[in-house]
């Protein structure tokens, strides 16, 4: 029987050959995932921009550096540029005397009757509106640090002051047909900044939010990209 | 009986030899294919990818190299089947997790934005 011996180790040696394990090379690539534009729009479309409602309002009263800020004009301003600039949907400004009939934005976005009216004063076919949200919040305070001493190497725990401050940016987006005066689209975008100091600038504060959620603002409108890592196999 | 016994290891040898040759094949696609894709050539490195499965289907890299072609080319619900057959096949390699968790907060938020999957019939 030595030869059924050695024909099963042939076998195993056969096996143990196959399931050896592959080295395993991997790489890194970025991708540019495109993305559809939210809105099914040609591109060439006449945008009225509405005013917002601003939910900062009550706050000014506690904060002055909010009073340096003209939410409403900053923002439309910002909005138009990037529309401009970024698409080719013709921008249109609503005139001064359209004041939005609530200050509540979910009556805002059943006031169908409101926005046909808008959109028929104006031209537009769609009208953006919603609200805005920018606070400043002070995040100064005591923080632990860890210390490693000069003297004998070990490490301490101490606390330390630390100037901080957060720009909260909150927008709504209300988008509505300028026809029929429906809503075609609600959505949020918020961003978070956090800057050393304790009277870092509002308005380079806000408009670090702005630029952040520009990508995003614009996705509403035309198709963008976005950057994203994978890994990929090499063998 | 001895020469049954003798034609056990040659049948085994002689599928084992088919099978690493694919396997080897399978392999020399998924390299062609990386290098391709490192060069931003997508819609050829999904090709070879595609040759990767086709030539052994139970290979999960060829599956996740595949998904991650499919998502530079915008085929977004490809993509996501081919994530989850890589995962079926091998659940514990975590180069094939990440891609698929970070793939599925993609597209979670693109399906939310666009209602409806992408590349989706």
């Amino acid at each position: 029987m030595r030869w059924v011996r050695r024909a099963a180790a042939a076998s195993a040696l056969a096996l143990g050959l196959l399931a050896a394990p592959l080295s395993a090379g991997v790489s890194q690539v970025r991708l540019k995932l495109p993305l559809k534009p939210r809105l099914p729009l040609r591109g060439n479309e006449k945008l009225a921009l509405a005013p917002f409602i601003l939910v900062t309002e009550a706050e000014k009263a506690r904060d002055k550096r909010l009073q340096n800020v003209d939410l409403q004009a900053e923002f439309h301003r910002f909005l138009k540029k990037q529309v401009d600039k970024k698409t080719k949907l013709e921008v249109i400004e609503t005139p001064s005397e359209v004041k939005l009939p609530t200050q509540n934005l979910t009556e805002l976005a059943r006031s169908t009757e409101f926005w046909r009216s808008v959109g028929a004063m104006t031209g537009a076919d769609i009208i953006v509106s919603g609200s805005l949200e920018f606070r400043i919040e002070d995040r100064s305070g005591y923080k632990t640090e860890e210390y490693v001493s000069p003297i004998n190497g070990q490490t301490y725990y101490r606390q330390v002051y630390v100037e901080q401050t957060g720009f909260l940016f909150d927008i709504v987006f209300l988008v509505f047909d300028g026809h029929s005066g429906e809503k075609l689209l609600q959505d949020e975008f918020k961003d978070f900044r956090q800057t050393g100091g304790r009277r870092a600038d509002e308005l380079q504060g806000l408009f670090e939010n702005l630029f952040s959620l520009e990508n995003q603002i614009l996705n509403l409108f035309v198709a963008r990209e976005r950057e994203a890592d994978r890994y990929i196999f090499t063998d | 009986m001895r020469r049954t016994v003798w034609a056990i290891p040659v049948l085994v040898i002689a599928s084992g030899c088919a099978s690493y040759s694919q396997t080897e094949r399978a392999k020399s696609q998924i390299a062609f294919g990386s290098e391709v894709a490192r060069k931003g050539l997508w819609r050829e490195a999904q090709f070879r990818f595609e040759q990767a499965i086709a030539k052994e289907p139970g290979n999960a890299r060829a599956h996740n190299n595949l998904a991650v072609a499919l998502e530079a080319t915008g085929e977004f619900a490809r993509a996501l089947e081919e994530y989850k057959k890589a995962l079926q096949l091998d659940p514990n390699d975590s180069y094939i997790r990440r891609n698929y968790a970070r793939f599925a907060e993609f597209y979670t938020s693109y399906t939310r934005t666009t209602g409806k999957a992408a590349g989706a019939p």
